[in-house]
């Protein structure tokens, strides 16, 4: 109980000096509070100055930081300046979308990785073990952006570019797990006694690797949803990536500090879980 | 009704919807941004202009390829004399999309929001012409006068923005006169028009325009994934490629691909005149010498950039007027000289020496800049290199930055920290009293030293002089006389230093019948309540 307190007060703590971070990076970043029109020379001089009559509002990182969690703890999360929404309005949209993108990426990348990893294991798949390795080296090599490209010009989906960015990751590591728990003394000692493949793998070596690739699982999910800004955004998905891209381009501090936000929350959320689920599991064994 | 007559009742609308592709017919095609607004007094951007091209009604439309106003929802219109006052009649029986009749109230409605000065409507403010109220005078139902404080140069065209309001319509803004209506925005991902079932204007045989039903705008900033897109029929135009792009098209799909001319934007490159500028004082000498520009000027060798650049589909410009501006275009310019020795000749003359391959100033100063553009435009890139080869001729070092947009604005809007920028400007106005904010040494957007509070050097005095006049003037030969002087005083000093004019190249499925790309903007779909969608390929 007192472990979980410790994880929420955590949580809560990195979210609100997150945001602050994000608040303060938007703001200072080069071109915060410009706008295209500046150069339209249709505009007289005072819609000029109403254009940016909105700045001012941002123009203090601090003020702006602490006005937005006043609205925030009313359950106003603000309005996107470029556009012209209300934040929430847009989450609502967009997050189930991102949802389905990361839910499809790493149901993916985690068949494909550990999939190939336990086969990789086997003494008989040698050649398939090969074959995995040198894909996952492959796309390793490729950005996401260039992996997101390629499934534009295949016509694929961009949930199969999510997938293909997290499998490398999710591949490399839980093969190294297994490799090194299969080389315990038990599991030789298993397979002296002449136990078979299956049972070693599931009876000595999955248990002993489950807590790391528990951990791993809630390193994958943070992976998958770095994914998918540059995803999202090349591959037309209307999900929250897409929005924060669009949101850095049009340097839209509003919605930087909510999806900042989201993004941490998530993070910390799953490596908390993560790392409860493995905690508890150790407890199990012991 | 006999049997034949019923069933010609029947099969005539039928062949009808046939022949245009309807009903269910869909237009789509990519914007790059959300549209700032939907308000359409409030447009700012190319997509909010967009939206209010195919949703507007408008008293009076410019054809694209004439350059000619023609009546729309006003049949006639008259100036006064003393360029205040435009009387309109107006057509009678028309509705906006949701029913509501539109009368001469709407247009009396649409000119107080429009210049309501809280409102800094962007259309409103060409109509500003002094601090008194624009009167609206109901002459009846269907006839307004509209008096301005001011006389207004070319005052009729600036109504081909106005889109009109319904004064009475519960649903404000959203009741259009236009030949769409905005039916759904999904803010990042598309916006759909439909088809306005009211709209006032038919064909020639009766039918009731616009053809097409639905046009979806989807919003796409990749002009990569754009261009996958046309190529799978995924859309079915792209308004404006670059040349790369265009020659991709012309070789895989050459009876999508439109040049329709050289068109109204230009490409330049010009110093950092700032006094406050923080940059060395002895760069800001070279800068503000007309010599310096000149020089560069003459180093630049402007057909190998429309040529290598542009590849082939640019033209080199000639002054700030392109000369698809058939009125306002001086002919009488000559074209720039391309001339290193002549550019070195007119640096030696301001003091600077070749030395080893190095230009140096009086003072010994290595003549080396920097010049900015923003990142990702291939074409300007690609320009600001081959000028870098050009300028290596008279001994320059010029040091290319690319940034993204929102920094650049920042540097030449409000810090003024750079030295040289490479931009271009998109104009959609034909007339040159639109481009007073840019010429106007007071001005915020007279980019080379913005906002002055007298005049630096005499020429920009005289430029003042002479823009103030033919704004303040109706007799258009004397209009063309000052404007014309300008383009010669611009020429001599160069503070804009102009590269190429573009050619308006489009991509158009052939499914899109009746299409006639221009160079003006919207430059595919501007007779878009004429467009209809066939069926396979054939004949555009």
């Amino acid at each position: 109980m007192r472990g979980m307190a410790g994880h929420a007060l955590r949580i809560v703590l990195v979210v609100v000096l997150g945001g602050f971070a994000g608040a303060a990076l938007a703001r200072y970043a080069p071109g915060w509070g410009v706008d295209d029109e500046d150069l339209n020379s249709s505009l007289s001089a005072a819609s000029h100055a109403a254009l940016h009559a909105s700045d001012a509002n941002g123009s203090n990182p601090a003020a702006f930081y602490v006005d937005y969690w006043g609205r925030l703890l009313r359950g106003d999360l603000g309005t996107s300046v470029a556009l012209h929404e209300p934040v929430s309005q847009l989450l609502k949209e967009r997050v189930p979308e991102t949802c389905k993108s990361v839910g499809a990426g790493l149901a993916l990348a985690w068949t494909m990785g550990l999939g190939l990893a336990l086969l990789s294991l086997l003494p008989v798949a040698r050649f398939a073990a090969w074959g995995a390795w040198l894909l996952a080296s492959l796309v390793l090599c490729l950005p996401a952006a260039v992996l997101a490209l390629l499934c534009v010009y295949a016509h694929a989906s961009g949930r199969l570019a999510i997938g293909l960015i997290v499998f490398p990751r999710v591949y490399q590591f839980t093969r190294n797990l297994l490799a090194r728990s299969a080389a315990l003394p038990h599991v030789l000692t298993a397979r002296a006694k002449g136990a078979g493949e299956c049972r070693i793998l599931l009876r000595h070596v999955l248990p002993v690797a489950a807590p790391q690739i528990l951990a791993l699982g809630g390193v994958s999910v943070c992976m998958a949803l770095a994914a998918c800004v540059p995803v999202e955004a090349l591959c037309d998905l209307p999900g929250i990536g897409q929005l924060a891209w669009r949101a850095a381009l049009s340097r839209d501090l509003t919605l930087l500090v909510n999806l900042t936000m989201i993004m941490t929350v998530v993070t910390l959320a799953a490596n908390s879980g993560m790392d409860l689920l493995g905690g508890l599991i150790g407890e199990g064994r012991g | 009704m006999n049997l034949r007559v019923r069933l010609a009742a029947l099969l005539i609308p039928l062949a009808a919807l046939s022949a245009f592709g309807q009903p269910g017919s869909q237009l789509r095609f990519c914007i790059r941004t959300d549209p700032k607004t939907l308000n359409p007094l409030m447009v700012i951007d190319d997509a909010g202009q967009t939206v209010r091209y195919l949703t507007g009604g408008v008293l009076l439309r410019l054809n694209r390829k004439t350059q000619q106003l023609e009546p729309a929802l006003a049949t006639a219109w008259k100036v006064s004399s003393n360029g205040r006052t435009i009387t309109f009649t107006l057509r009678a029986n028309v509705y906006f999309s949701d029913g509501t009749p539109f009368s001469a109230g709407d247009v009396a409605y649409t000119m107080e929001r429009l210049m309501d000065p809280a409102l800094h409507s962007p259309v409103g403010d060409s109509f500003r012409a002094g601090a008194d109220k624009v009167r609206a005078q109901m002459l009846g139902k269907n006839k307004i006068a509209i008096t301005f404080p001011a006389a207004i140069v070319g005052l009729d065209k600036l109504f081909d923005q106005v889109a009109i309001l319904s004064a009475t319509s519960p649903r404000k803004e959203m009741a259009a006169l236009g030949p769409y209506y905005l039916s759904e925005n999904k803010p990042g991902a598309y916006i759909l028009l439909r088809r306005n079932p009211n709209y006032w204007k038919h064909d020639a045989a009766g039918r009731a325009l616009p053809y097409i039903e639905s046009i979806r705008l989807d919003i796409q900033q990749n002009r990569e994934i754009e261009m996958l897109r046309l190529m799978r029929g995924e859309i079915q135009f792209i308004n404006s490629l670059d040349a790369d792009n265009y020659d991709v098209v012309k070789a895989r799909a050459p009876e999508m691909a439109v040049d329709a001319g050289v068109g109204l934007d230009s490409e330049q490159i010009w110093f950092n005149q700032v006094a406050s500028a923080p940059i060395a004082a002895y760069e800001k000498a070279w800068f503000t010498s007309t010599r310096f520009r000149q020089a560069i000027s003459e180093s630049i060798n402007r057909a190998d950039l429309a040529r290598i650049v542009y590849r082939g589909h640019a033209q080199p410009a000639a002054s700030w007027i392109s000369p698809a501006n058939k009125v306002w275009f001086d002919r009488h310019l000559p074209p720039y000289r391309y001339d290193p020795n002549g550019a070195l000749a007119l640096l030696e003359q301001e003091g600077f020496r070749l030395k080893n391959g190095r230009l140096r100033d009086r003072a010994g100063h290595v003549v080396e800049f920097s010049v900015m553009t923003n990142a990702g435009n291939r074409s300007r890139e690609r320009m600001a290199a081959m000028i870098q080869q050009d300028l290596a001729r008279i001994g320059v070092k010029l040091n290319v930055v690319t940034l993204d947009f929102p920094s650049l604005i920042e540097r030449i809007t409000r810090t003024f920290n750079y030295e040289a920028c490479l931009l271009g400007f998109v104009n959609d106005d034909l007339d040159p009293d639109a481009q007073m904010t840019v010429w106007l040494s007071s001005a915020e957007n007279h980019q080379w030293n913005p906002s002055q509070k007298t005049p630096a050097t005499a020429w920009e005095a005289e430029i003042d002089r002479l823009m103030r006049l033919q704004a303040s003037t109706l007799d258009v030969r004397k209009r063309k006389q000052a404007v014309d002087r300008v383009q010669e005083i611009v020429r001599e000093q160069e503070p804009f230093i102009y590269l190429v004019n573009k050619e308006a190249l489009a991509a158009v499925s052939p499914q899109v019948r009746n299409a006639d790309p221009v160079a003006l903007q919207p430059q595919v779909y501007w007779n878009i309540d004429t467009l209809w969608m066939g069926s396979g390929g054939g004949k555009r």
